[in-house]
Order: structure tokens, then sequence, then C-alpha cells
């Protein structure tokens, strides 16, 4: 026994056991549904579109670590779930190459060149988004997209024709069908069911804060109902906006993203709210159709401010002594 | 150990450890045939020690390194030095060990050092510093202190351990004793006692206050306990002693009281072994046992990369040594399986906000931990908190990305010290 090395490290010796591959895991797991039903309904090439686009996400971060000679970083997951997210919020009929050189900015720079895993001041997979639709914008047209697919249902992408059309347009979208993914969109976006379920899975277990989402999806009715209240002619009603879109994806996967959010509780309200508040300001009032990549992008430029909103730490301050 | 439950919308709860309703006695480990001392003082090899090696030494001696010393020990047993030499901590603090071998026929009263007990706080800070439980005499005869309060811990602070527990339930009328020869030694009226709420015992503690600690950890930690019982506030960067507070183990009475009882030093240390498979054995020791004679005597077997854990398994340390002897302040010791050593990371916080919700000192450990790995100490004290740490060890529990975040926060108090004192 003289001679037994022993292990010698710091308090505390015990771990609940969580680590950064289990919370990526569990992010993949309840993308699922929503990933699954797109390839359900807009066939094989939705199916190759997720393929390419995790793949090459994977393979971005994997090429920037060979190139930096640092480990390879990708076994923590965290590019599949950016690649993941990235191939659910565009067309099935997207081009390879627009894949790839997504999944390249989101990756490259979007996270990399920030320095890596919990170093990105903005969610991934939307720096890759919002380059990609003001470079080539035709590409995210859901209507053209979709030109050569015959559905039974409106095949309008809901928030364009509200958009072009006023809120008339909407009547084509009964809310049932939005929550059932019978409305055109990104592959994994349109199946508001599944993104609630995988949504819900990822608060319950603790791997999204549920603050941000609550507050993020209050925010986007109280804002939209203002609206609605106020010209129920010209615009569309709460729980429309909250079917539409990116608008589940948005709070459910990409507002709460750790690296991009804040984690104190007041200033996790304010930036879901925040979030809703912007969305809904972009549609009703703003160009775009659909403001929800620009509109967490913003709240992911002020979280560092908002989350200096923190209580005092103990033995600091005000003394009730 | 502790598992992430399945579902995680709200904190996680660490409980402590409550004693069993029917303890069994500790067994008493014989006195070995060596015995290590750790006197908390560095050689100095430009003067000239005291002791030296072959020097004959008898029970309850008091060893110190230098004629100018404070710190000192007492040895358990009669008998011979066999050595001494650097012994440095796991933050790099030195000290010295001396390996003392007792001479099993040298019991005899001339075999004893002369001990006059007397209720004074220059005999106890001169004598009794270093009877089981460590009790705090320094300190509390230290003028610039402002003690006005006097806490005995019997609830203990980590989890995993019941020693405290034990000693209050057992051996209530020593503590009681105790309390009362610290009240006339020290003169501080206001005597208190931590027991957890949920303990079910008959131990009344006569006019002594009790103050009913919750189950959930960390609430019997000093800075807790005088904010949820003693309404003050643990100032940043300040110790419980400069508020005016000061923690006491409750065996440190019971070691008060037999000194005055049979008028000599004690040396008897009651531990908790908890074996890998997670049985509790309780036993008394002499200080300056070696662990590995009680790991012998119960049968534990120290394979290698296994860590033995002094302390709880929240706050302790590890040692390097199965030969770590038993000190006065050692309440249990773990055996961890190296199949069951949490694995660390060096990954970056990716800022999932676990460690904030779980922070009972509302510190942004996520903030905090960024600026002390890029070795900003002042920054991290001035702005993100680092100095209202209580040091539970609860964020690097459950932090995600595994990072040794209680570690980093200890070492950036320890480097924050070293700075100011350069300053």
């Amino acid at each position: 026994m003289n001679n037994t090395k022993l292990i010698v490290s710091h308090a505390p010796f015990w771990h609940d056991g969580d680590s950064l591959f289990q919370l990526n895991l569990n992010y993949l797991l309840a993308l699922l549904p929503a990933a699954l039903f797109g390839i359900f309904q807009f066939g094989a090439p939705a199916l190759g579109v997720i393929a390419l686009s995790v793949s090459s996400a994977m393979l971005w971060e994997v090429l920037t670590n060979l190139a930096s000679r640092k480990e390879l970083s990708i076994g923590d997951l965290e590019s599949a779930v950016i690649g993941l997210l990235f191939g659910l919020m565009i067309p099935a009929t997207m081009p390879w190459w627009v894949v790839v050189v997504g999944t390249f900015v989101a990756v490259v720079i979007g996270k990399v060149i920030f320095g890596g895993v919990g170093a990105n001041p903005f969610h991934p997979t939307l720096v890759g988004m919002a380059i990609l639709m003001m470079s080539w914008p035709a590409f995210f047209d859901f209507d053209a997209a979709y030109v050569n697919y015959e559905f039974e249902y409106t095949a309008l992408a809901p928030l364009a024709a509200l958009k072009f059309q006023g809120a008339s347009a909407i009547d084509a979208f009964p809310l049932g069908s939005l929550l059932a993914g019978r409305e055109v969109g990104g592959i994994g976006s349109t199946f508001g069911i599944g993104l609630i379920i995988g949504g819900i899975y990822l608060m319950l277990r603790g791997y999204t804060r549920w603050e941000i989402v609550v507050s993020f999806l209050t925010g986007i009715l109280l804002t939209a109902g203002l609206f609605h209240l106020g010209n129920s002619e010209s615009y569309a009603s709460p729980l429309f906006h909250l079917f539409s879109g990116y608008t589940l994806i948005g709070a459910f996967f990409l507002a709460t993203e750790n690296s991009s959010s804040p984690v104190n509780k007041i200033s996790m309200l304010i930036y879901g709210f925040l979030g809703g508040f912007m969305i809904i300001l972009m549609r009703n009032i703003g160009a775009y159709a659909d403001g929800t990549v620009l509109a967490i992008l913003l709240i992911n430029l002020v979280n560092p401010l908002i989350d200096n909103i923190r209580p005092k730490a103990l033995g600091k301050g005000v003394t009730n002594a | 150990m502790i598992k992430r439950s399945f579902f995680a919308l709200s904190q996680p709860r660490l409980t402590y450890d409550l004693l069993d309703t029917d303890p069994a006695a500790p067994e008493t480990i014989p006195v070995p045939a060596s015995l290590t001392l750790l006197l908390p003082e560095a050689i100095d090899s430009t003067k000239q020690a005291l002791i030296k090696q072959g020097g004959a030494v008898k029970k309850g001696e008091k060893l110190k390194l230098y004629e100018d010393s404070t710190a000192y020990v007492l040895a358990p047993a009669a008998g011979t030095i066999k050595a001494f030499d650097s012994y440095s901590d796991d933050f790099g603090n030195t000290a010295t060990y001396i390996l003392v071998k007792p001479d099993p026929a040298r019991t005899g009263d001339e075999d004893a050092a002369e001990f006059e007990p007397s209720e004074d706080l220059q005999f106890a800070s001169d004598y009794l510093g270093q009877l089981p439980g460590a009790p705090p005499f320094t300190d509390l005869a230290d003028a610039d202190y402002p003690i006005k309060t006097i806490v005995i811990t019997g609830s203990d602070t980590d989890v995993m351990s019941d020693t405290c527990q034990y000693v209050c339930t057992a051996y209530t009328d020593e503590v009681v004793e105790g309390a009362r020869l610290l009240k006339r030694i020290t003169r501080i009226p206001k005597i208190c006692i931590t027991m957890p709420e949920k303990l079910q015992t008959n131990a009344g503690f006569g006019a002594i206050q009790t103050l009913k600690t919750s189950e959930v950890y960390p609430a019997t930690l000093p800075a807790m306990v005088m904010k949820d019982h003693l309404d003050t506030l643990l100032l940043a960067g300040k110790t419980p002693e400069e508020m005016g507070v000061c923690f006491i183990r409750a065996e440190a009475l019971v070691s008060l009281a037999r000194v005055f009882k049979t008028r000599k030093p004690v040396f008897e240390k009651i531990v908790t072994l908890v074996d890998k498979a997670g049985t509790r054995h309780r036993l008394t020791a002499a200080i300056g046992t070696p662990l590995s004679k009680i790991f012998a005597r119960f049968n534990v077997h120290i394979n290698e990369q296994d860590r033995i854990i002094i302390g709880g398994p929240m706050r302790g340390f590890a040692t390097f040594t199965p030969h770590h002897p038993v000190t006065p302040e050692m309440d249990t010791v773990i055996v961890q399986d190296r199949d069951t050593v949490a694995e660390l990371a060096d990954t970056p916080c990716v800022n999932c906000g676990e460690c904030i919700r779980i922070c009972p000192a509302n510190i942004p450990v996520n903030l905090l931990v960024r600026h002390l790995e890029a070795d900003q100490y002042e920054e991290a004290a001035d702005k993100f908190d680092l100095e209202s740490c209580i040091e539970c060890g609860l964020c690097a529990l459950v932090c995600k990305a595994r990072i040794p975040l209680y570690q980093y926060i200890r070492l950036g108090k320890h480097e924050l010290l070293i700075l100011r004192a350069d300053a």
C-alpha cells in the first residue's frame, strides 16, 4: 500500500452526471418529431437536405478544428444541433450548395470564429439563416420553392400571404391545420404539435430555460393581441402568429440557445418578451413577412446588457442585519 | 452519488444525511506503532529547531518548532521522534509533519508531561487548540475579533457526514458541560447549537439555544446559519469571526469537558469512515493515527486511482497518501472507488445557467468563471462577487460543461489574498 497512487482532485467529488453531450443529444431528440414530420410531408428531398445540413455542419467544425490544430470538438454534438436546426428552417427544395454555404456561415462565422462552444454571441443557425436570406432571398420564398409539389391544402406560406394579401387571406389557414403542419414552410418548422411537444420536453428536462419560452410566447400573444384588438381588419389574430412561420421553432429552440441568452430570472423574462414583441412589430409594421430570424438576432445582441440585471450577491450592498 | 433527476424544471435538492435512530458505538483503534502529527508551521532552515530526530517525548508534551513559534501539537503518546519533514497541502501551504514512535512500555505517570488546566483563555489558546474537534481558541483569544456569539456545530456541514450529530446525541451531557466551561473561559454569554430539524432525538441542551437547521444543503454552512438564524449577513470577504460569530465543533466541547474532568489532555478523535459501498463505520483513533491502519481494521482495500476524501464530498479534500494522519478537525473519511470518480473537462462555459439557479449566494458564476479562467482576480472580486462565495460547491456539482468551478473560486480567493498581501 506504500506506493498506491491515488487520484487527487478537488471538491466537489460528486457530479450530477450531466454533460454537454446530454444537452445536445436532448435537443436532437426534441427536434426529431418535427424533422420526421417534415420528411414525411416533403419526401426524400427533405431527408436529403437535413442529412446534408447536419453532416456538413459537423464537417465544417472538423475542418476548422484541423485547421486550428485543436482537439476535435464535434463530440459534444453542438454542430449537429446547429446543422439540424438549419436544415429544419429551409425548404426541402434548397439546392445543395446553398445548404453547404449556409452551414459554413453558421458554424464557422457564427460559432468558431467567436471562440467555439459557449462563446457565440448569436445563435449560429440564425447567423447562417440571416446571411443567406440577405444573399439569396429567392431560395427562401416558400411559395416558389414548393411550386412543383401537390398539396391537399393551401400551398401558400401563411405569413407571406398575410403580408401581401392582407388579413383576409388568413381565412384559408385554420389554426388546426397550422398546428398539424398543413402549411408550407421550412422542413421542420411547420409541424406545430411536434415542436410544442419537443419544446415542452426540453423545458421539463431542464435543458431550456422555461422563463424565456414563456415570456417569448407571452410577448407574441400580447403584442399581436393588441394589434388585433386595435384593428382586426388588417392585423391577424395572435394565435395565427403563434402557429405560423418560424414562431414556434424560434420560441422553443432558437431564442433559448444557451450561449446567446440570459440566465438571470428577470433578464430572461425581458429577453423573451422583447423577442416576441419584435417579431410582431416586424410582421405587422416592418418589411419582412416573418421577422423571427432577425428578431432573435436582435435580442441576442442586447442579451449581455439585459443580463446585467441580476440579484445582489450575499453580503453585498444593503445590509439587513 | 447524486444523479440529475429526469425532470429538472426546478432546482435539484441535495439533502444532508441524518443520524441513524440507534447508532452503534464507535470502535476503538489501538495506538499504532507510528503516529504522524501535522504542525501548521513551515520548517525554517535558518533557525535551530527545538525538536530533533531521536528525541524523547512525553505523553501530552507540547511540541513546537522554534522558541518563538505559536503553532504547536501535543504528543498523543510517550515515545521518540523518528523524523520530521515538510508537508504541503493542496494549495501549496507548507506545514511540518512529525513522526512519533510510541513506546508501549512508557505509560506511567512519569511519562506524562505536566498539565494543569486552568479556566482562562490564555491557557486554552496555549494548550487546548489541538484537542479532538480543534476548538478555535486562538480566534477566541484574538482581541481583533469582536466575538459575541458562539455557535456549536451540531448539524454536520457536509452531506454524507453524521459525526457531529452523533457526538451531540451520544455525549449530550459532556457537550453541555463543555459549553458551560467555554462560557466561563471566554465570558461570551451567547452560545447556540445547530441541530437538524428532522433529527429525532431526545438530546436536550438545557439553556443552550437550539437552532433547527433545514435538511437542504447548504443550510448548515456558517454563512447560511448566520443569515437564517442569527440575522447577520456575512459581508463579502469577511470571515464569520470578523462578524462576531465563532463556530465550534460539538466534539471540541466534549474534549474540553473531559480535559477538565480528568485533568489530562485527550487525544481520541471520533471519525466516521464511509467505505466504497457507502457503509458507515464509526471509530475513535488517537490523533496522528495513519488512515491506512483504519482501512486495515475495516477491510477497506485501497486500489490504484481510488480517492480518499477527507471531509465531505462537497467541501472536503483528497489526500495523496493512505498514510494521511487523523487530525483534530477530521470528521469524515470517504473512500471513493476509481469507477465512481466524476470526470472533469476543460470545455468552456456554455452559459446554461444551472449554476445561477442553484447558487445560494446569488453569484453570477457564469461571468465569474470567465474572469477566473483569465486570471483576472481583482476584477472578479470587484464586479463579479468572488468574495461572496460561501464555498458550498453546488455550482460545480451541476455544471454541464464539467468545469471545476469550486476549485476556480477557491483558487481565485487564494490568489486574491496573495495579490492583496503583495500590494
